[in-house]
């Protein structure tokens, strides 16, 4: 058909050249030629096959380079009991820097340095370690880059190369397009965005996600997640399968901690150390100053702190450290303080005694001897146990002479003839010890294993400290019963003092005390619910009321050593308490003031222990007691607990300066007076 | 009006053979072509899909523009076989101030208005084949046998080589335009004496080139043609420079094995081998293929030449025939030198993959060369359109 037409065509244009026979043959040889060439490669790929198949297909495994890579979870917030963050995790970058792909091209290494800089690395520095590390691919530039920094420069570097891409910039001269060897490796960051508040409360969580001290430690386990993985395997057939693990994020502790109150508690506390700094010496303006606010009917922690105070976003700053006592051999403080210069040329081996001693909860993880606030104790003991009564009066002459040891009262000169709402009042120490005397040793040391003296509370928070060696003891001589009666030689944790005296308020319920109120999922489901937990019953209520009773008089009575404790339009109770530290005779004492308020409804305890004043005269509890009152002048207002007194005009001034409102409704809700 | 009916009267001497097997061999390009592309393309702009669009644009053009030139009597290529030479040289010349530079080379015209660049190497392929058909045709046998009418077709086929070499700087594309001719010429000139000696000669300066290079006191100063003859006789050596490339290409072929490791599943294509899509597209192949693909995609461009071997043959003259020779050649040498240089075979120089390998210019002129042949297959020339 077609030669038919080939005929034709040339019948009509006898001129026109054809296709020959030869030309033919010579195409079928240019096709043998073809062909051999298509089978000499098809056998040379059979060859690279059949000779290296076997070491290539390795290389090419061995290359994917898919190593087991972890994915960091998040570990959970802290919040406060109004949801305000405490302590976060936030979503960091590390810049990594890949040197041998930077310097493949020329075109690439200034683009690269100047994304770099965008980075906030230093042009120079990189630079030079890119020169002199040509086949470094992994090294850290910089570290804690923000999600938001991260984001902004990976859009300018896209929106930049869609721009050159769209201009048709030559690729030599292109910056954006040409940034090579740059990645980012995510990883969490723990933050706490009120810094130092509740600084020995949290404790820190460093970068491995261990916490160290507070919840941070004793919750680690509930903080933490899982990481998740990203990993390849090698199935069967050699195929490389990839495979996710989630990470799972930590749960979240709600706290019963009240940051208000606590930045409340703070304030006053900074404002004393601050006001007493370098006073009689040189140094803080106490060892330390603590603070307990607390719920009297769960034993919920509403407020807790102990100066000094670290940032807890740069706990290692060792300027904190100024002005703190030095440490003796056993980390006993001295009378000699650390200086600035102290700092400066600190050996490595004092960094981390100096550093645990500030961030060391006072109010847990240190002991005393809490003095004349153990007499409320010692009377509760002798009404419980039926020997001491109401009725009985105490004959004070200033001394008392036991075992030989002559013991002596504040006042030398005697108190004379006391009721015992009047014992208390004036912190009579020879009435008390005749109390103890009438209750017995067996008595006293089973109510002190009541009020739980010496054993841990269990409150939820790191390195509680046990302190039972010498209160359990019944077979104590009659001098350390008399001076165990008034709060001497026997050790106690401030959480210790603050739970037992709430049971003496509260009707004799001992609660446990908790910090910790709910655990959420990282979605926000409770998990887990703490409810108030009453442990033991400590005293009846009839005690209770006495208590209630005589520790008000302590505050507002004649000759009451706490007046100074209470706050404008309110009736508090409490109990001042002044220890001197061993040894004894040294002039430094442990002042301390533990309280509860409203004295109609008791809503919350609070506890303030001065460890040894920077003052000439440090057995003064009004150390204490106006810290108190500041707190509570501002705290119980928060709380929304109404004004039972009238305030004079002073006071009235007075709150105005703080701008509180009066919040005094008249005679008829005043008190019971 | 008449000349049309008349025109689409004779459709039905269609060469679906070989209209199947380039439909068949595009639609496998587009295949290969995504699952290579995907995985830098998603890294890259964000759309696993974006070279695959693209390819598939030109190529859906492409097919439009064989379809017509399949109408066209291909005797009217003849015609204006001087001017489509002359157009492109200026091509080729208007990117001295006009180039768009991509990958630190200048092979590329921006198109006005539309986001698609044109390579003016690949007009001047198409260019080269109508000219040269004309050319040799006019010369006739007889002057061909004699040395100043052999050397005389090689003429506007070396200033073409030699533009796009010391312009584009693409000396792949020149060595391809030398061969089309030469393949042209060797089915036209009775004589395979002068050819076994060119072949000879080339092997000779090549190896001679070869070996100076490796004795070459100071290997440091060569330029990049010489080190990637050195990479091409020690991948392994150059492993991290000239010779990357090439040893990744290997490891994706030697990988492969028999069967491959399935579509889709090449790992090579993640990043270790740059711009797979292009010239390395075949080891690819290989990886996911295996042999087994590899062979077979040689075999279907074998059958696609043995096409283009019946339809000259056939041919109802010498141009027709010629036509059909030059692109013969054209895609015959492509392929070859594109394998030859995956397999490592010949020193890298960046030949793409007939149909298969990404680039526009590319598969639009193919699918336009084809159009051509196609009209050959038909015998449609325009005198006997006329005629009837």
């Amino acid at each position: 058909m077609r030669s038919d037409r080939v005929v034709k065509g040339r019948n009509t244009h006898g001129g026109k050249k054809k296709f020959t026979i030869s030309m033919k043959n010579k195409l079928a040889v240019l096709y043998g030629i073809v062909l051999l060439a298509f089978i000499g490669l098809g056998i040379r790929i059979f060859i690279i096959n059949r000779d290296n198949g076997q070491a290539y297909t390795m290389q090419v495994l061995s290359q994917q380079a898919y190593e087991n890579q972890t994915i960091p979870y998040k570990r959970g917030k802290i919040l406060d009991s109004k949801g305000t963050v405490l302590a976060d995790s936030q979503l960091v970058y590390s810049v990594i820097v890949d040197s041998k792909q930077i310097l493949e091209k020329d075109a690439y290494l200034e683009p690269s340095l100047d994304a770099l800089e965008r980075l906030g690395v230093n042009r120079a520095t990189i630079r030079e370690y890119i020169t002199n590390h040509p086949s470094s691919q992994y090294y850290i530039a910089r570290k804690n880059l923000t999600y938001q920094e991260r984001k902004a420069f990976m859009d300018e570097l896209e929106e930049g190369m869609a721009q050159e891409s769209k201009d048709h910039v030559p690729s030599a001269e292109r910056t954006y397009s040409n940034v090579k060897g740059i990645w980012f490796e995510s990883s969490y960051i723990r933050t706490y965005p009120h810094g130092n508040l509740g600084c020995t409360v949290l404790g820190y969580s460093g970068a491995n996600n261990s916490g160290n001290g507070g919840l941070e430690e004793y919750y680690n386990d509930t903080l933490n997640g899982v990481e998740g993985r990203q990993y390849g395997y090698l199935d069967e057939s050699l195929n490389m399968e990839r495979t996710t693990i989630d990470a799972r994020d930590g749960n979240n502790l709600v706290l019963t901690l009240d940051a208000n109150i606590q930045s409340i508690v703070q304030k006053y506390l900074d404002e004393f150390n601050e006001q007493y700094r370098d006073n009689t010496h040189y140094g803080n303006g106490a060892n330390n100053v603590g603070c307990i606010i607390m719920d009297i009917n769960s034993g919920a922690i509403l407020a807790m702190a102990g100066t000094p105070f670290y940032d807890l976003n740069h706990p290692s700053d060792l300027s904190a450290l100024a002005g703190m006592p030095k440490l003796d051999s056993r980390d006993e403080a001295t009378d000699s303080y650390l200086s600035y210069a102290d700092i400066l040329t600190m050996s490595s081996e004092d960094k981390p005694r100096y550093l645990n001693a500030l961030w060391s909860n006072f109010c847990v993880s240190e002991y005393y001897e809490p003095g004349s606030t153990a007499k409320p104790f010692t009377m509760a003991t002798g009404l419980e146990t039926g020997t001491v009564s109401l009725d009985d009066t105490f004959d004070c002459p200033g001394y008392l002479t036991i075992d030989g040891f002559r013991i002596r009262c504040h006042n030398i000169y005697g108190d004379g003839l006391l009721t015992l709402g009047e014992a208390l009042e004036r912190s009579c120490n020879v009435a008390h010890m005749i109390m103890a005397e009438q209750e017995g040793k067996e008595n006293f040391t089973k109510f002190q294993n009541v009020f739980n003296f010496g054993l841990k509370t269990g409150v939820d928070l790191a390195d509680e400290a046990r302190t039972d060696e010498f209160v359990n003891d019944s077979t104590m001589t009659d001098a350390t019963l008399a001076t165990n009666a008034f709060g001497q030689n026997f050790d106690v944790t401030m959480i210790q003092m603050i739970t037992g005296f709430c049971s003496l308020i509260n009707g004799g319920n001992y609660y446990q005390p908790y910090i910790v109120s709910r655990i959420t999922s990282p979605s926000g489901v409770t998990v887990q619910t703490t409810e108030p937990r009453v442990i033991k019953k400590t005293v009846s209520e009839d005690t209770s009321a006495t208590l209630r009773k005589f520790t008000l008089q302590v505050v507002e009575g004649e000759n009451g050593t706490g007046s100074t404790a209470r706050p404008a339009g309110y009736r508090i109770g409490g109990k001042t308490g002044t220890a001197e530290t061993l040894p004894r005779s040294n002039g430094e004492y442990v002042v301390s003031f533990m309280g509860y308020a409203p004295y109609e409804d008791p809503q919350i305890a609070i506890y303030v222990v001065v460890d040894r004043p920077n003052v000439g005269v440090q057995d003064d509890a009004k150390y204490a007691t106006r810290i108190v009152r500041s707190i509570l002048t501002e705290v119980l207002p928060y709380m929304n607990i109404y004004m039972t007194e009238p305030v004079s005009d002073e006071e009235r001034e007075e709150l105005e300066d703080l701008g509180l409102a009066v919040t005094y409704q008249g005679a008829e809700s005043g008190g019971d007076d | 009006m008449n000349w049309l009916t008349r025109l689409f009267k004779k459709r039905g001497n269609i060469d679906y053979s070989l209209l199947f097997i380039v439909l068949f061999l595009l639609a496998f390009g587009l295949v290969m072509l995504y699952s290579t592309s995907s995985y830098e393309a998603a890294a890259e702009y964000k759309d696993a899909a974006y070279f695959l669009k693209r390819q598939a644009v030109f190529t859906l053009l492409g097919l439009i523009i064989m379809v017509g030139v399949s109408f066209i009597p291909y005797t009217f290529w003849k015609k204006i076989s001087f001017l489509t030479y002359m157009v492109s040289i200026g091509l080729i010349i208007l990117i001295l101030p006009f180039g768009l530079e991509v990958n630190g080379a200048k092979r590329w015209l921006a198109l006005p208005g539309i986001p698609m660049q044109l390579q003016p190497a690949e007009v001047a392929k198409i260019a080269l084949i109508i000219f040269s058909a004309m050319f040799i045709e006019k010369l006739g046998r007889r002057n061909l046998l004699s040395l100043k009418g052999f050397i005389a077709p090689l003429i506007p086929a070396l200033i073409v080589a030699v533009l796009l070499w010391k312009i584009t700087d693409n000396l792949s594309s020149a060595i391809i335009t030398m061969a089309i001719v030469m393949g042209m010429l060797f089915v036209a000139c009775p004589d395979y004496k002068r050819f076994v000696a060119m072949g000879a000669s080339v092997a000779a300066v090549g190896a001679g080139a070869v070996w100076f290079i490796v004795n070459s006191a100071d290997q440091n100063s060569l330029d990049f043609r010489g080190e990637r003859i050195l990479a091409w006789l020690d991948p392994q050596a150059y492993a991290g420079g000239k010779g990357y490339q090439t040893i990744q290409a290997l490891y994706a072929i030697g990988s492969g094995g028999m069967f491959g490791k399935g579509l889709g599943q090449s790992m090579q294509k993640l990043g270790f081998i740059p711009e797979a899509q292009n010239d390395m597209i075949f080891s690819i192949i290989c990886e996911e293929l295996g042999l087994f693909g590899a062979v077979s995609i040689m075999l279907l461009f074998l059958i696609l030449l043995w096409r283009f071997v019946a339809i000259a043959s056939n041919a109802d003259d010498f141009y027709g025939a010629m036509l059909v020779v030059g692109v013969f050649s054209h895609i015959a040498v492509q392929v070859i030198l594109n394998i030859a240089v995956v397999t490592n075979t010949i020193p890298n120089t960046g030949v793409t993959l007939p149909f298969i390998s990404y680039g526009g210019s590319s598969v639009f002129f193919l699918l336009a060369e084809i159009g051509i042949v196609l009209s050959v297959a038909r015998g449609l020339n325009a005198e006997e359109v006329l005629e009837r």
